[in-house]
């Protein structure tokens, strides 16, 4: 449904891109996870969508349309649910709906119809004589979700939905996020919390830098299942220590921590009887499944961005 | 989509209490205590206030009066290019240029030093409604007083000249009578003391304050100034509700929505001339039934010319919002708002001859007085309330408020652009 190819942009009076080739697709029934630490850029490819920065270089369509034509005819049809709280804090729930719906160009018997649909979709209703200044976080975060979806959009953009929300909002979010999928929508979503988008995104990209690190299924990405083990070791010089682990697997590391993704037929207990056999002193290790959270941290990088 | 974010801004302004303050509150309470407090005392500032002469006499004593009156008040305004006098004085003062004209007919000269004092106007004083009455007295009570001055100077000059000339015939008579003095036992002049002679030059003077049917009070100086002051306030509420809206977000949610630059401007402008309608009705309400119950002068409407009135509260409510709007959209924060747009507006009120009467002010002042919006709304107002212009009258302010609106709408385009993105 949508596809960004080769998108770069750069800001007036800065030098560094804030995007630079970046390419992605985003299907209709699926939800895209768009991970980056902050200034990676997902802030710029969310303003190319809701229209509020041009294309620089690249291009973005929809359905093969360039996204500008779309955004024109029909800008409904790609609805954005920022991380502000996008409302009138002094007008009720239903008066904002009232408010974005018209906006949105609904009317008659449909607005009314969808107001109470997106009331229901959100459990809003106990609410929707409540001023939004008075809603709780978690309230909030399914007002701004609820008026993204008046116009029924067909691909839908939640920037961090769940910040500052309490397990059971979260989990609720987690879920409607997953619904608007399955009845057909495309759903970018972007968060902080790994473990979110571990639950509910088909897709997984990760930009770091203007750059698009990886894009593939959550599967793909985590190396289809082999085992990795991560460990940290005294008392063996470096060069001998990796010699030691390559007869294992693939070895990588990253200032004191080594990681081993095991191949077929070798176990982390053979792993670690043999590091003890050479004289090495083991202060921690782990093992598993690798994790979005170790990609993440791997692929971007541990230092700070802000 | 224009109804709902209308709808959305005036529910928005109902619910802001302070917004709400600001925007009737405190001009009423401008009008009442202005009002009140300059009902009766006020320091006419008369010596600097622009006028024009004409001498229709050029006899000495006309010629005399006129050097008087500049020595006090300072040399005359010029009245045309090529120094012709207006055919009529009334529409020159009335147009609001001039505070007064004072016109001195002819035989001035003659009539004043007449014993008799011949009847019929020889000086006239025509005044602006919007001078104060104070300064309209002093000016009045000053002429009649240099004319008196001069009328029983040029009196006495005479009754010298005779009692001289008594006195020579009489000392003639008896030298050639060879007679010793006598002390005359009457009075050498039975003409000048027997009959009165009127001193006071008072008759020959006229004063007229020009008005449409009413006279001129603090309330009729004060309603319009703070209510033009008043309809400016509105930057304070519009751009508060602006900045919230364009920092949470919704602005862009508005945008990303797909509603145009000039339904969003629209949504915001539309209910603020409805809020300065009200503004305008509160105000002139005040005035008219208020003011007398505590104690304080009336302000009238007789007479005045209403769809001038509603052209002129027209352009300024115009010209209100699209400076309330282009500040708003020039803003970053909810701070800078709330500094800049009130310090603008006192600036504007200071300048602009809301606080301090622009016919207070030195010549430089009145002349940067006239830049400010607020002095062409006000005069407008004045136009209509004090000098009972009609539609046609207030063409002039009402076309510099148009005017402005529209840079100030052509600003905001421009800016308001840039902050939705």
């Amino acid at each position: 449904m949508l596809a960004i190819e080769n998108l770069a942009f750069c800001y007036p009076q800065t030098e560094k891109p804030a995007l630079s080739g970046v390419s992605l697709e985003a299907a209709r029934g699926q939800v895209l996870g768009l991970l980056g630490p902050n200034g990676a850029g997902k802030t710029t490819i969310i303003s190319h969508l809701s229209g509020a920065l041009q294309v620089q270089q690249g291009s973005i369509s929809i359905d093969g349309l360039p996204l500008a034509e779309v955004r024109r005819k029909t800008p409904t049809r790609i609805a954005v649910a920022p991380q502000e709280y996008a409302f009138y804090p002094m007008l009720t729930v239903s008066e904002n709906l009232e408010c974005f719906a018209s906006a949105g160009g609904l009317g008659g018997a449909r607005k009314q119809q969808r107001i109470k649909e997106c009331l229901a979709f959100a459990q809003l209703e106990r609410f929707a004589a409540t001023r939004g200044e008075r809603l709780s976080g978690g309230l909030k975060r399914r007002l701004n979700l609820a008026i993204a979806l008046l116009p029924e959009p067909e691909l839908i953009l939640l920037d961090e939905p769940t910040v500052g929300v309490d397990p059971q909002s979260r989990a609720f979010l987690l879920e409607a996020v997953k619904t608007l999928a399955n009845n057909g929508a495309a759903v970018i979503y972007t968060s902080h919390y790994m473990e979110e988008i571990e639950a509910i995104a088909d897709r997984v990209v990760i930009i770091d830098d203007g750059k698009v690190l990886c894009d593939g299924t959550l599967a793909e990405l985590l190396g289809g299942g082999e085992t990795q083990v991560r460990m940290a070791v005294d008392g063996v010089d470096e060069t001998r220590l990796r010699a030691l682990l390559e007869g294992f697997g693939k070895v990588d590391s990253l200032k004191a921590e080594w990681r081993v993704s095991l191949v077929q037929d070798k176990t982390a207990s053979a792993l670690l009887a043999a590091v003890e056999a050479a004289g090495g002193e083991i202060r921690y290790a782990e093992f598993g499944r690798n994790n979005l959270e170790h990609l993440f941290m791997a692929l971007t990088l541990r230092s700070l961005r802000d | 989509m224009l109804f709902a974010l209308i709808k959305k801004e005036l529910l928005a302004l109902i619910r802001d209490v302070h917004g709400l303050a600001a925007l009737f509150l405190l001009p009423t309470v401008f009008i009442i205590i202005m009002s009140l407090a300059l009902k009766d005392v006020y320091s006419p500032p008369v010596k600097s206030l622009p006028y024009a002469v004409e001498n229709r006499d050029n006899g000495k004593l006309a010629v005399t009066l006129v050097e008087e009156w500049e020595k006090r008040h300072g040399k005359p305004q010029k009245y045309s290019a090529d120094g012709k006098p207006p055919d009529n004085w009334k529409a020159a003062v009335q147009s609001g240029k001039l505070s007064y004209a004072l016109v001195i007919e002819k035989d001035f000269s003659n009539v004043i030093v007449d014993e008799k004092l011949a009847d019929g106007i020889r000086v006239r004083l025509i005044t602006d409604p919007g001078l104060d009455g104070s300064a309209f007295a002093a000016n009045k009570a000053e002429l009649v007083m240099i004319a008196s001055e001069m009328r029983a100077q040029a009196l006495l000059a005479m009754s010298r000249t005779q009692l001289a000339q008594q006195s020579q015939m009489i000392q003639q008579a008896q030298q050639a009578r060879r007679q010793p003095a006598v002390q005359p036992s009457q009075p050498p002049s039975p003409k000048a003391s027997d009959v009165p002679v009127t001193v006071t030059a008072q008759a020959l003077v006229d004063s007229e304050r020009l008005a449409a049917g009413s006279r001129p009070t603090a309330v009729q100086q004060n309603v319009p100034a703070w209510l033009v002051f008043g309809m400016f306030f509105v930057v304070a509420s519009l751009s508060n509700l602006f900045i919230q809206e364009r920092q949470c977000g919704a602005l862009a949610r508005l945008a990303s929505l797909g509603v145009p630059i000039h339904v969003m401007i629209w949504s915001k402008a539309i209910p603020y001339l409805w809020i300065n309608g009200l503004q305008a009705a509160l105000m002139l309400a005040v005035g008219v039934w208020m003011m007398p119950l505590l104690g304080g002068d009336a302000l009238s409407l007789q007479g005045i010319n209403w769809g001038a009135l509603a052209l002129v509260l027209l352009g300024v409510s115009m010209a209100a919002i699209s400076m309330a709007l282009a500040l708003a959209s020039l803003v970053r924060t909810s701070a800078q708002a709330a500094t800049i747009g009130p310090v603008v507006n006192i600036l504007m009120a200071a300048l602009g001859g809301v606080m301090v009467p622009k016919f207070v002010m030195p010549d430089f002042m009145q002349k940067i007085s006239e830049f400010s919006p607020m002095n062409w709304g006000l005069e407008g107002m004045l136009d209509v309330l004090l000098r009972g212009s009609d539609m046609a009258g207030v063409v002039q302010p009402v076309s510099r408020l148009m005017g402005f609106a529209a840079l100030m709408v052509v600003a905001t385009a421009i800016l308001f652009r840039r902050r939705v993105n």
